[in-house]
């Protein structure tokens, strides 16, 4: 799938996990790319090499997974072309990507927050590292970030700590974080699985809104066919670290090709349909 | 009507009048003796007749596991009626039996949880976890609980090697598979599941539910079937109850729910839901909606 203004290229992207007694492969050969401004899923079962992709991106695998092939050509506007993938480990480029460049949100909000510090903190921590400003203009950043992802008032909730927030809240909490640095990428992973529908609507809807306004691009990951029909543009179906289907969302999910994403479309429509 | 004696076959296997739960409001950990009390469960009633499957689905927090637990007596109700009816034909109050009259009456009713494995002990095998609930009420032991055991679990699609395994080695399929086992072990009328397939892949989740469905029509089972998920209980139930903050909103059979909501929320719940049909858009903008629910009310 090659499309027209890539900003992310991944090619032949391999992950293994090197246990005591076996190798385990999580990622066989993955190859997709994302155009600018446009939001690609990623979907597939659970234990399919989706969250493994995803890290690989910003290189947060961890022994005893190791990346053992493949590019991640990231072509920044801001930067140029980056092979993330040959990036060394403590390197300031890496820095920037991580968190500049590229943003990530996880389906556990708590997983990019602290408990020991404030929110309004949090988020301005988070631009005084990647842009060089003044704290008084990162509270204000801040403030404005936490107003637009809609928590109000603003000002209250910069200093409350997560644990004073619903699931829903800390979820926005981190899109604020995620996005006050205007990345060129945000990568979602499984955002509103934990949540109820009505505030994974809510939290879909923000998305959407602030990917406009930013102009980045989204790798969302689901299991979802639901949610990659309302918010993708393009879909790469995930099975046992291949991907074995993608294209244009329209196109796959009304008329998909691939024996694998049949059957999760029939169990999805079976669900909804007496049989 | 919760006088023993025989009630004509149409009467309801369960039927719940006036349920209430109180919760007291916790401050800073401290149970104050405040008159502050969250109505967990604010008046809910609902009939569920032999056979039948009944969905309760509402967001996380709005009661559903507080009723299922009241309704099985697995806590105390703080008012109403929980009428039950025994497989002799005679009706009983379950929410005001003594913890002596209780026993004999728990074997008929039986729950699944959403991971009915984690909250077991972890060096109990299958066979310990399946076998427990005959061996508690003292129905079955030595060949008898084996054979019994192998049964079921044979029912179940599960392999006869897997009664000496640990329940954690398994997928979350196969340890779904294992709660049922423990369910229907006791052949009871009325199974309340809470969750039991929320947390599975679609896949499984269509074979877990096929299992059920199996299960019903074989021992005539009948199903309280809690899931938050709208999607899942759409083509398993035959009637839903939607609940919401405590209440129940509205209940109807399954296709008029989805085809005609009564209720304001339930058409919100059900716009909020991610379509896999690109051409039919979500509503993205059920907050605002769901603030004007709140201020008609
Ligand atoms: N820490 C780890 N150790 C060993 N294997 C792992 C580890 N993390 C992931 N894997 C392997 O990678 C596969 C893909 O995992 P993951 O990307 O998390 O799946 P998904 O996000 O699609 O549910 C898993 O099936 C597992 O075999
Ligand atoms: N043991 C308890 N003590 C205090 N509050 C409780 C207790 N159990 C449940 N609640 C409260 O009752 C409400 C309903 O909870 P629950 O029945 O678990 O909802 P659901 O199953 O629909 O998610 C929630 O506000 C919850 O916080
Ligand atoms: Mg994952
Ligand atoms: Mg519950």
């Amino acid at each position: 799938m090659k499309v027209p203004f890539p900003l992310l290229e991944v090619e032949e992207l391999r992950v293994s996990f090197f246990t005591p007694d076996l190798v385990v492969p999580a990622v066989e050969g993955v190859t997709f790319s994302i155009a600018r401004g446009q939001t690609l899923a990623l979907v597939g079962e659970s234990g399919s090499g989706k969250s493994v992709t995803a890290y690989s991106i910003l290189r947060l695998i961890q022994p005893p997974g190791r990346m053992t092939g493949g590019r991640i050509l990231l072509r920044s506007a801001r930067v140029g072309d980056i092979d993330i993938a040959k990036l060394e480990d403590d390197s300031d480029r890496l820095f920037e990507v991580r968190g500049g460049l590229i943003s990530m949100i996880f389906q556990e909000p708590m997983t990019a927050l602290s408990p020991v510090h404030t929110i309004g903190s949090q988020i301005a921590e988070a631009i005084l590292l990647h842009r060089p400003i003044g704290k008084t203009v990162a509270r204000e950043l801040t403030l404005e970030m936490l107003d637009k992802v809609g928590i109000a008032p603003a000002t209250r909730c910069y200093e409350q700590y997560p644990h004073e927030l619903s699931g829903g809240m800390r979820q926005r909490v981190v899109i604020a974080m995620a996005l006050v640095c205007r990345p060129e990428l945000l990568i979602a992973d499984e955002p509103t699985t934990a949540l109820d529908v009505t505030i994974q609507a809510q939290i879909l809807g923000l998305i959407k809104t602030l990917q406009r306004e930013i102009g980045c691009s989204v790798l969302l990951i689901t299991h979802d066919f639901g949610v990659v029909a309302q918010m993708a543009d393009e879909v790469a179906v995930m099975q046992r670290g291949k991907i074995v289907e993608r294209g244009e969302v329209r196109a796959v999910l009304k008329n998909p090709q691939h024996a694998y994403t049949r059957a999760l479309l029939d169990a999805l429509s079976s669900r909804r349909h007496p049989a | 009507m919760n006088e023993p004696g025989a009630i004509p076959a149409a009467a309801p296997l369960l039927s719940v009048r006036g349920l209430c739960k109180h919760f007291p409001v916790l401050s800073r950990g401290f149970r104050r003796p405040s008159s502050e009390w969250v109505k967990a469960v604010d008046n809910v009633n609902f009939d569920i007749a032999q056979g039948e499957t009944l969905g309760l689905v509402g967001e996380s927090g709005c009661g559903k596991t507080t009723t299922a637990r009241c309704a099985l007596r697995a806590i105390d109700p703080t008012a109403g009626e929980v009428f039950f009816r025994l497989p002799d034909g005679r009706v009983v109050d379950l929410a005001r039996l003594s913890a002596g009259e209780l026993k004999p009456v728990r074997r008929h009713v039986q729950m699944i949880f959403q991971d009915p494995v984690s909250s077991l002990n972890p060096r109990m095998t299958v066979r310990d976890i399946v076998g427990e609930p005959l061996v508690i009420h003292g129905l079955a032991r030595g060949d008898e609980l084996e054979t019994r055991v192998a049964e079921v679990l044979a029912r179940v699609g599960l392999k006869p090697e897997h009664r000496t395994r640990y329940p954690h080695a398994f997928s979350g399929g196969q340890r779904q598979r294992i709660g049922i086992a423990r369910a229907i072990i006791m052949r009871p009328s009325l199974i309340v599941c809470d969750e039991a397939t929320s947390a599975l892949d679609v896949s499984v989740q269509a074979q877990v539910l096929d299992l059920l469905k199996e299960l019903q029509r074989e021992f005539r089972l009948t199903y309280l079937f809690v899931a938050h998920n709208l999607d899942v209980v759409r083509n398993f139930c035959d009637r839903v109850a939607v609940m919401r903050k405590g209440r129940i909103v509205e209940l109807a059979p399954t296709p008029q729910i989805f085809a005609a909501p009564q209720h304001a929320y339930t058409r919100i719940l059900l716009s909020a839901v991610p379509s896999p049909d690109p051409d039919v858009k979500m509503n993205f903008n059920v907050g605002e909606e769901l603030a004007k629910l709140d201020a008609a009310e």
